[in-house]
């Protein structure tokens, strides 16, 4: 058997969904974007995303070039946001916060990503006592509130962008595990896993070629939804101060130093309150819709209905 | 001066052989909490919104801002200052110096009680200062020169001095950190908890985190205060504290944003007061580090700085510009205005050092939100002569870690509540001061300042400083900054209240009118 096994496990190993990844795509797509909210979330994202990519060169001015005599102006021709208490434009700042923010985003989810679902997958198809060992470690990461750990973390490393990503990382990194480790749970009883296990095919080809593929739905939807919540925990922490150091821009940042000017300068908490929000909500209409389409059962309640 | 606001006293320790008063942590960047009002609130009871939670209640060993707020109305020292900084009898009725100055007689008050009924003598006094200095407390520094404190009657005690000291006064009443305590008291580990003293207000009650219960001691030897007592409770949050004394919750704070000064100093029904404090706030270069060894590249630096917009953006018309430590309305106040805002001036320095780019590490701390606001300020002057300043925003427990490690290229911090020229001068200049952390070295500072220490005559005293003080700006030991304000603001039914420009904050005077 097992000197079979290499040629038999190459041989073999059809899983349905690697067979058809173009067109399961393709059509995934069309259906997100017939979702209205979906499509309004994708729109956005991608003004964003080029906003946040473009932003050094479409801020009318540097994120820190400091105008004292021009502070906390309110919004005008010349500053369209207004100015903060050191006279820098917000609309410049916020552009910039911008890239900031989904660097912080991307990267931190990115980690987590990876960890989680590789250890959510080991732990998941081998079982046993390494499952229990490596989702009880999970448990002990998802027991602690999220900022709490995440503060913990920037406590230790002392503040710098690169601590808040490790930090976000770390904290949704058990999330990924859980989902990873769940999906991989049910493919496992799948026959074509079994039956690819039986052939002989070595484990890590059976985790690459049949589970990851399989599990690549949760995860993706989990993904963006990550998304919206690293943003949020990335202003939190530099709301706290614990992110973007000054004078580097940041949403979070912001709406600290706006603080003691609430009733003097609306506009310096107002617009990175709303590229906040803005944001957000664009990574979760695009992860609601993300998840209709590829839950099978939506997915064939979507498709019934354009068919009508 | 203790360095401003540190909450813990293990760190208080590394710093604390510097000058004067006391650390303070206007906004100290601890969570908010809800106003509790705690003890059943009577209508004769002040309520008081501070900052912060003292971190102990004794007075020898805490440097918090926080807990002196408190102590200073349950203690007293032999000599208080009063409101223009002169030192006034208190526990001491009078004293003499003896012909050589090396040996002070204090006459001592009778008839005064601690809070617990037993009698104030000339032992307490012994007590205490032997306290201080033989367990090296924090505040043994200012007693650097007492050789001995002996009781020579009841109410009799001498101080002998290695040399003249002539501010000796200052070193013993400056502030409540030289308290005179209670054996017992203090021998039992008690104090730290529940002090008891001679002052106007005696400890009632406290819950951690929620509030200090102070009552009236109606045997105070000044009178007793016309309150029934003080309730001190913690709002770190400033415009809490403000909503919280808008709506009647508290009587008094000194938790005010200084951008809202203006437009509260238009509401009726608040009265809120501002004086230029005896702080000040400055810039250090690390001189153990390239280039800022150059005393050119920090006079570059020196006249790069935009000294008015800092004040502007932390003090919103409150903080002083100043090109010294020692305020203007000091009696040891110099004149100084070397450095003005000249780019030209500060290139052609770094062209002279043959300096073109450097990038400097400035460490600043977030438990003192105006050293990050002024240092965004300074990373954009300094960017026009070609220095990188990244700035390090860090908890003020790692900022003085690396301070004292020398982990820095540069550092914006205060020092607070300070009286004598000495508590401005000698600790952060002499080359042998204990918070001398940028490396400054200077011998004709040293000798100016050893002198300072020693001169009886007040004229020539302030000669000496003055010239000292020339020096250390000239060599930009340190770039001074401003003067700040304190800022205080109370509810006008609460009368008599004076605000003192060393932060020291005192109830036993105030009354409360009926609400009309």
């Amino acid at each position: 058997m097992s000197q079979l096994a290499p040629g038999a496990g190459a041989a073999s190993g059809p899983a349905p969904e690697t067979g058809t990844p173009g067109s399961r795509r393709a059509s995934a797509w069309r259906l997100l974007l017939s979702s209205p909210t979906g499509a309004a979330g994708l729109v956005v994202l991608a003004v964003l995303i080029l906003a946040a990519v473009t932003a050094r060169w479409l801020a009318p001015y540097g994120p820190n070039d400091i105008d004292v005599p021009n502070a906390l102006a309110p919004p005008s021709g010349r500053n369209w946001l207004g100015t903060d208490e050191l006279g820098r434009d917000v609309f410049s700042r916020v552009l910039l916060a911008a890239e900031v923010s989904l660097q912080v985003a991307l990267v931190s989810v990115a980690i987590a990503l990876v960890v989680g679902v590789t250890f959510g997958v080991i732990a998941g198809y081998a079982g046993g006592w390494l499952d229990l060992v490596v989702m009880r470690s999970a448990d002990v990461l998802f027991a602690f509130p999220i900022l709490l750990l995440a503060l913990a973390i920037v406590a230790i490393q002392g503040p710098a962008i690169s601590s808040v990503m490790i930090a976000i990382g770390v904290v949704y990194t058990p999330i990924f595990a859980r989902v990873a480790r769940a999906s991989t749970l049910s493919l496992r009883q799948e026959p074509y896993v079994q039956a690819a296990r039986t052939m002989g095919v070595p484990t890590w080809q059976i985790l690459l070629r049949h589970i990851l593929p399989g599990i690549s739905g949760p995860v993706t939807v989990q993904t963006s939804i990550s998304l919206a919540f690293a943003i949020l925990s990335e202003a939190a922490l530099s709301f706290l101060g614990l992110g973007v150091q000054p004078p580097n821009p940041s949403w979070g940042r912001m709406l600290f130093d706006a603080q003691g000017f609430l009733a003097s300068a609306w506009w310096m908490a107002v617009f990175p309150g709303l590229a906040i929000l803005v944001t957000v909500l664009a990574f979760n209409l695009v992860g609601d819709a993300v998840r209709d389409v590829l839950d099978p059962r939506q997915r064939s309640m979507i498709e019934s209905r354009r068919k009508r | 001066m203790r360095k401003h606001r540190q909450r813990r006293n293990r760190l208080a320790r590394t710093l604390v052989a510097a000058a004067s008063a006391v650390s303070l942590s206007l906004l100290a960047g601890c969570v908010g909490e809800g106003v509790d009002l705690g003890p059943a609130s009577s209508d004769r009871l002040v309520r008081a919104a501070i900052g912060g939670a003292p971190d102990q209640l004794d007075p020898h060993q805490t440097s918090s801002y926080f807990s002196f707020q408190v102590l200073e109305n349950v203690y007293d020292t032999l000599v208080e200052p009063d409101e223009n900084l002169q030192m006034q009898p208190a526990l001491a009725e009078s004293w003499d110096i003896s012909e050589d100055q090396l040996t002070w007689t204090f006459h001592l008050r009778e008839g005064v009680t601690f809070h617990d009924g037993s009698d104030f003598t000339a032992e307490d006094v012994v007590y205490s200062y032997t306290r201080i200095i033989d367990e090296e407390l924090a505040n043994a520094w200012r007693l650097a020169t007492v050789e001995e404190v002996t009781a020579t009657g009841e109410y009799t005690v001498e101080i002998g001095v290695s040399q003249p000291t002539p501010n000796l006064l200052t070193a013993i009443g400056g502030f409540k950190g030289m308290a005179i305590v209670s054996e017992d008291n203090a021998e039992s580990g008690d104090i730290a908890q529940h002090p008891i003293g001679t002052g106007p207000f005696s400890f009632r009650d406290s819950r951690d985190g929620d509030y200090i219960w102070l009552e009236s001691n109606p045997d105070y030897w000044g009178g007793a205060p016309a309150v029934d007592g003080v309730q001190f409770s913690y709002i770190s949050e400033p415009t809490t504290a403000i909503a919280a004394l808008r709506s009647g919750e508290v009587d008094w704070t000194d938790s005010v944003p200084p951008q809202q000064v203006e437009a509260l100093s238009r509401d009726q029904a608040i009265a809120l007061d501002t004086l230029v404090s005896t702080d000040y706030w400055y810039l250090a270069m690390n001189q153990d580090r390239e280039p800022w060894s150059d005393e050119r590249v920090r006079q570059a630096v020196a006249y790069a700085v935009d000294r008015d917009s800092i004040a502007q953006v932390v003090g919103y018309g409150t903080a002083v510009v100043n090109q010294l430590a020692i305020p203007e309305t000091s009696p040891w106040y110099a004149a100084y205005d070397r450095y003005s805002l000249d780019p030209g001036q500060a290139q052609e320095l770094m062209d002279e050092a043959g300096v073109s780019e450097a990038s400097m590490d400035l460490m600043v701390s977030t438990d003192y939100p105006e050293t990050v606001t002024a240092a965004q300020v300074i990373a954009d002057n300094l960017a026009a002569i070609g220095i990188d300043v990244s700035i390090r925003t860090l908890d003020m427990a790692t900022w003085l870690d690396d301070q004292d490690q020398g982990e820095f290229d540069a550092l914006i911090m205060g020092w607070l509540g300070n009286l004598d020229p000495d508590d401005y001068y000698y600790a952060q200049h002499h080359s042998e001061g204990p918070s001398n952390a940028q490396g400054y070295a200077n011998p004709d500072v040293d000798e100016l300042l050893d002198a300072g220490r020693q001169e009886l005559d007040e004229d020539r005293r302030r000669e000496l400083y003055a010239e000292a003080a020339t020096l250390i700006a000239d060599d930009v030991s340190y770039l001074y900054l401003y003067n700040p304000s304190v800022i205080q603001a109370h509810a006008q039914r609460l009368t008599g209240y004076e605000m003192r420009s060393d932060r020291a904050v005192r109830f036993r005077d105030v009354n409360l009118e009926e609400d009309a």
